[in-house]
Formats: structure tokens, sequence, C-alpha cells
């Protein structure tokens, strides 16, 4: 009686031991098969899978920041004529420090943001003109606006900090110099609240103003995610590989305008490369002759300018940074260039 | 009578059960709905890449979820450069849930990669490579060459040690008390061995949850009373069946000493398996001679019998085979937490084995085990198993 039992209870045992140890040797093959899904890989080829695909280049469709939307997007502001002849342009910004958002499909980020976005919202105007931002802060930290530029010791938003939980400020200075400048947050721990998303670009017109063109914007960042003072992520306006998979349409013979800004934390150095073409390259944007006319331009921290190019032949046409590894965690996008309308009918009208 | 014995064993179980009813209610007070007495700190997530295979254009990565918290795996990188790549059966992971992440990559064979995996809250994990190797898919000549590999490390070094039996028959009491000693030191320096492998494989691959250390302690120790219930057992059958004690003594060495070629196996085939094809050579060379002692630790007991070839040849089966299995499976199906257990049984084996053998010493009259021969065997054994253990 005794033995049977205490046979039945080594028998159970060793059963047990078996099958827990053929789960230990074989994790994964003791579960359903599902049906198949396939992806391509960087390098082209197809591959299939029973399970999830892990893909930030062709999965992300949705995302709560849509960098295309931002691209094109500028805030002139509330105009209105001051008593002196002079236009004012008043702006609201709201920093807020508790968001959390996709930056990379399945990536949770607590980003910190001007009016909800990084980057911020991209503020516009006209030499001379007055800027006014009343600025809210509904973050629980300390934040302010510091643009760079010409303006008033007071108006540089490093010594005023501006409290959490609805504390307000309000920057006041007159525009200028012309070009593209960064604004961000000024408050210490300077990276930790630039690197969380507190930035934008501000961007001054010549009174005569440039030529027309298609623009757009782009702030080259970088994320890091695991707060180890390295990046996990690069881009172009913050989602890793958008414009990769979401190419800009642009049209051949058509001056293109990129207002570009380095805001790339740790590294010491970004850089941008255009496929096919060159471009004519603004310094700062300053100066209304280009310094260069190439295809790479080293940027180091907030140092930015303004590119201008058109294609010639339609296409696509990569654009990123040469430092591949910047390229290879993100920051890479397309143009895809298309025949202008205007142009086809020419041709139309000469044969 | 008999229904104040069925209360009385109502009241010892009602005692035994009522700790259990407070343990319980202690749990539903601490976890249970509403509860937020320890709702506080923040559980950090934690996954570990536990094996890498390189296969045909793929990189493969088994991770497993050893942190306190459910994690979804989102993104793969290979040297820190992004890369688009498969979960299956998906990337939602349970506490201690493990997924296959497949990452199409061309790799190059002996260059050294970093995997990475990224989770939901962008945190990366990473895990070096030193030499990209192909993985070893089955197939029958592989098969017959870890078989072979598994009988020169094995088998036939066992079957050479058992050749010194005539010898060890032929010598005096105290002589023999010497080698049977001399096994005790082989077998405490192979659990050592056992051991100090388990832990040096539970470090690198698996996760600190796992409690590597104590996980061999547990191992070691239930191995060891297992083996010593049941050898105990097989030893009393002996002395009334015709089964002698010293078959039985021997029998138990050699499951032991199997337990450890197991052990052994796991190691070559893994390093094979891994790719340092020149280190496992020299591996092989090393137990070969390494595995020769293990053959007298054997033949010492049986020298007391009748000589029983057929028997011998069976117990040197027992000892060296398990080296085949063992290279098959490290080099196949290779998994950490499973050489770990694996080894830590054969160290408990060991002990058990050396447990028996003291006894036996003091049995056949050396009561304190204190004898110049004992001493010296011990010595002796430990000494010549660091020595061969130097060309491992």
């Amino acid at each position: 009686m005794i033995k049977s039992r205490s046979q039945i209870m080594i028998t159970s045992l060793v059963v047990i031991v078996f099958v827990s140890t053929l789960y230990v040797i074989f994790p994964e093959s003791i579960s359903a098969q599902s049906e198949e899904t396939t992806f391509v890989t960087h390098s082209g080829s197809v591959v299939k899978t029973t399970g999830e695909i892990l893909d930030p280049l062709y999965t992300s469709a949705t995302m709560e920041f849509d960098p295309m939307e931002y691209l094109r997007e500028f805030n002139y502001g509330q105009v209105s004529k001051l008593p002196n002849g002079k236009t004012l342009r008043e702006f609201t910004i709201i920093a807020e420090d508790d968001k959390i958002m996709e930056v990379s499909p399945g990536v949770f980020y607590n980003a910190w943001t001007f009016n909800g976005t990084v980057p911020g919202p991209t503020i516009r105007a006209t030499e001379g003109d007055i800027v006014k931002i009343n600025f809210i802060n509904n973050g629980s930290k300390e934040h302010t606006m510091h643009f760079h530029g010409i303006h008033p010791a007071e108006m540089d938003g490093v010594f005023e900090p501006v409290g959490g939980g609805g504390g307000q400020f309000v920057y006041e200075f007159e525009a200028g110099p012309v070009g593209v400048h960064p604004y961000h947050c000024h408050v210490m721990p300077l990276e930790e609240h630039i690197v969380h998303g507190l930035y934008g670009v501000f961007i001054v017109d010549p009174k005569e103003s440039r030529p027309p063109a298609d623009e757009m914007v782009m702030v080259l960042n970088g994320l890091d995610t695991d707060f180890d003072t390295e990046n996990n992520f690069y881009a172009a306006n913050t989602i890793p590989f958008y414009y990769q998979h979401h190419p800009i349409q642009i049209q051949t013979d058509e001056l293109i305008r990129v207002y570009v800004v380095n805001m790339v934390e740790f590294d010491p150095i970004n850089n941008l490369h255009l496929h096919g073409n060159l471009y004519k390259y603004y310094p700062t944007g300053t100066d209304l002759v280009p310094s260069f006319y190439t295809d790479m331009i080293t940027l180091s921290q907030t140092e930015r300018g303004i590119m201008e190019f058109e294609y010639m032949f339609p296409g696509k046409y990569l654009f990123h940074a040469h430092k591949v590894e910047f390229s290879e965690k993100g920051w890479i996008g397309i143009f895809l260039v298309s025949e202008n309308p205007e142009n086809s009918q020419e041709i139309d009208y000469g044969t | 009578m008999e229904l104040s014995n069925n209360s009385s064993k109502g009241k010892i179980i009602a005692s035994g059960v009522i700790p259990f009813g407070f343990l319980i209610l202690l749990m539903v007070y601490i976890f249970g709905p509403g509860a937020d007495l320890l709702d506080f700190g923040i559980p950090l997530p934690e996954i570990t890449i536990e094996k890498v295979d390189f296969i045909d254009s793929e990189i493969q990565a088994t991770v497993r979820n050893t942190g306190p918290i459910p994690v979804e795996v989102v993104m793969a990188d290979v040297n820190d450069r992004i890369q688009p790549a498969a979960v299956e059966p998906d990337g939602y992971l349970e506490r201690y849930e493990t997924t296959l992440v497949r990452i199409p990559f061309e790799w190059n064979a002996a260059e050294p990669y970093i995997i990475g995996i990224t989770i939901e809250d962008g945190t990366r994990f990473e895990k070096e490579i030193e030499a990209a190797a192909p993985a070893l898919e089955f197939n029958l000549d592989l098969a017959i060459f870890f078989a072979i590999i598994g009988t020169y490390v094995g088998i036939i070094p066992v079957m050479i040690g058992l050749l010194w039996l005539p010898f060890i028959k032929r010598i005096s009491k105290q002589k023999y008390h010497f080698f049977l000693a001399l096994t005790a030191g082989l077998l405490f320096f192979l659990a050592i061995d056992s051991m100090e492998e388990a832990l040096d494989i539970s470090d690198e691959n698996l996760a600190g949850s796992f409690n590597g250390t104590l996980l061999v302690a547990t191992v070691v120790v239930l191995s060891f009373l297992a083996l010593y219930y049941s050898g105990n057992k097989l030893v009393t059958k002996a002395d009334s069946s015709k089964l002698a004690k010293p078959v039985a003594i021997a029998l138990m060495i050699s499951i032991g000493i199997g337990l450890h070629n197991f052990g052994e196996g796991l190691a070559i085939g893994a390093s094979v398996g891994m790719g340092s094809i020149a280190f496992s050579t020299f591996l092989i060379v090393g137990f070969a001679l390494h595995n020769t002692t293990e053959g007298i630790a054997i033949a010492a007991p049986m020298s007391r019998g009748r000589l029983m070839i057929g028997k011998l040849i069976a117990l040197g089966l027992i000892a060296g085979s398990p080296a085949i299995f063992g290279a098959w499976i490290g080099g196949f199906a290779y998994s950490p937490f499973s050489s770990v257990v694996f080894l830590a049984v054969g160290a408990g084996a060991i002990f058990q084995v050396i447990l028996v053998l003291l006894k036996w010493i003091k049995d056949e009259g050396d009561k304190t085990l204190s004898s110049a021969a004992v001493i010296c065997g011990f010595a002796v054994g430990m000494s010549i198993m660091y020595l061969t253990s130097i060309f491992v």
C-alpha cells in the first residue's frame, strides 16, 4: 500500500521534472503556431513571421505628433498694429512636463512640451516686428523660454524662472536679427530640460521677403529614452524614420527652402547630407547671400541655417545624417520629387 | 473511543491549517483589492537576453522577462543600430515568460556583436557575443561527431581507468584505503568543479531574479538528499540480494560520475556550438586525461568483489556515456538554466558518493578516517585532479 503510494509519488515527480525540463530546454517551441505575416528588411529581403513585427520603419502609420504637419506649419501669431506703426505678434505658449508620448512605435517617453509638441510651435515674424509671448507654465517644474537673438537681458529667460502649476511671464522684444534661431527652456539642469523636448524654432524674415519657395522646418533632435546620456533615437522632427516611410513630396524646378536647427544633445556634432543634389547654405540665415554650395554641412549644438535647392529630375532622394549611426537610429528621410505640372505644360507647348 | 480519536485527528489538522489561514489573510490584506499599503516605490522592468543564435541571414535572441512587472518588447538593434525584426509569438511578456526575437541580418562569422532589445518605456538591454558562429542545426553527421567526442571524453578514459582494477585488487588493505580515499578526493574536486561551472553559467546568462547561487545550493542539496535516500535503499537491498555491496557502491559512483560527465558533455557541446572549436579541442584532450581518473574511482570498490567484466563495462558505460547525451544537448538545444540545474544535480550526486565511500572505509576498519593512507589518498586525489584540470 505504502509502497505503491510512494511509487506513484516518484512517478509523478519524474513526469513533472521531465516536462518542466522540456519547457526549460525548448521554451519557444511549445506554443501554438498562428498565421504568418511578412515584413521587409533594410536590405530589401522579405521575411515571414508567425509573430509580431518590430519595425519602426514600416508600421508607424499613426502618431500622436505628426511630423508632416509640423514640417510646413508656421505660426505668425495674432497680428495687430501698434500706435508707432510697428506690427505686434502675440503668441500664447504653454509648457507642460507630464505628457507621455509615443515617440517610436511602442516606445513611450515622458516628453516636456511647448504647446503639447516636440519641437514646440515654429514662431515666425518679420524683422522689426514686436513679438509678445504670453508664457504659461502648467508643468510641475520651473520653466522659461530663452530665445537666441537680440533682446534685453530681462527677456532672456534665464534669471526669471517661471514657477510650475500656472506661473506666467510675458516675453516681449523686437524680432531680430534676420535668420533662423532656436528657442528653448533655460532652467537648470539645462541639459535635462532641453533633451526632454523644450525647444522650438524662431524664424525672422527679412523686411524684403525671400523669394517664394516650398518652405519647411527640420529640427534635428535625439531622444535619450533610457537616461544614460546617450541618444537611443535620432530624427528630423522627433519621430525616427518618419520621413523615410512618409516621403516629403516636392516638385521638380521648384525652390525648396529648409530651415534646419540642430538640437541634438550628448553628441558633439550632427550633419545633413542631401542625395542627388547640392544646396545653397546660409549659416544662421543672417545673410541673404549663401556662404556654401554643398551637399554636406556639419552642425554643432543649436547651430542652424537655411538650405535652398531645386531638383531637376523626379524620383526618390534620401536626406540623412552622414554620421551614419544617427541615420541608422532614425535620422533619415526621403524627398519624393514629382514632375512639376507647369513643366510638363511647357513641354506640351514646345512639342 | 473511535469518535474521540477522530476529533483529536480533526484538532491536529485544524492546528496545522489555521496558521495557513492567517497567512492567506495577511496576503489578501497586503495584495488584495483596495489595499494600497505597499503601493510605493517604482518597480523597474528588466529583461534578460538569455541566448543569441546566428543562423542563415538572421540573428535570433531568446528574451526572458526577469523583472517584477510585465513588459513589451518593441525594438531590436544590432551593434546599437536599429533593425526591423519580428518577435514570436508576441512581444508582451509576463514575468519569466520568454519570446524569440528574429532579426534579419547579414552577419559576418567570427565578428563580435552586441544585440540590443528595447522595451516600451525606452529602456535598452543588451548582450555581447564575442564571436558570431552559425548555430548548430541538428543533422546525423553532427550527432555522430558529438557521439564520437563523447566517447573519447567519457567512455574510453573511464574504461582505461578501469584497467587499474587488477593492480588495485592485489594491494594491501592500507593501500586499498589509500585508493578509496584517493577516489573520494578526486570526486570532491569534481563536485567543486561542477558547482563552480554552474555558478559561472548562472552569473553570465541567468538574470538576478533566478538567485543563481541559491538555485545551485538548493539543487545540490536536493540531489544529494534524493540520492542519499535511494542509495541507502540500494545498499540495504544489495545486502539481501545477490547484488554485492561493492557493486552497489560502484554503481552509485558511476551514476554520480555519469551526471558529472553529462555536465562536461554540455560544456563541450556548447563550446562547439559557440564556435570556439580550438577551445573545445583543448577541452576534449583535458577532459580525456582528467576522466581516466574517474575509472579508478569505479575500479576501487569493485576490486573487493569477484571480477565481473560485464558489470564493470556496464558501470563504465553508465559513467561515460552521459557525456554523449550532454554533448548533444549542449550543441543542439543549449539552455543556460537547464545546464545550471544539471551541473548542480551532478555535484549533489558526487557529494553523496563521497559520503558512501568514507562510510565504507570506516566499515572496512579505519574508524576515525585519520590513517595516513586515507589522509594521503584524499590529498593526492585532489592534487591529481587539480594538475590534470590545468589541461582543460
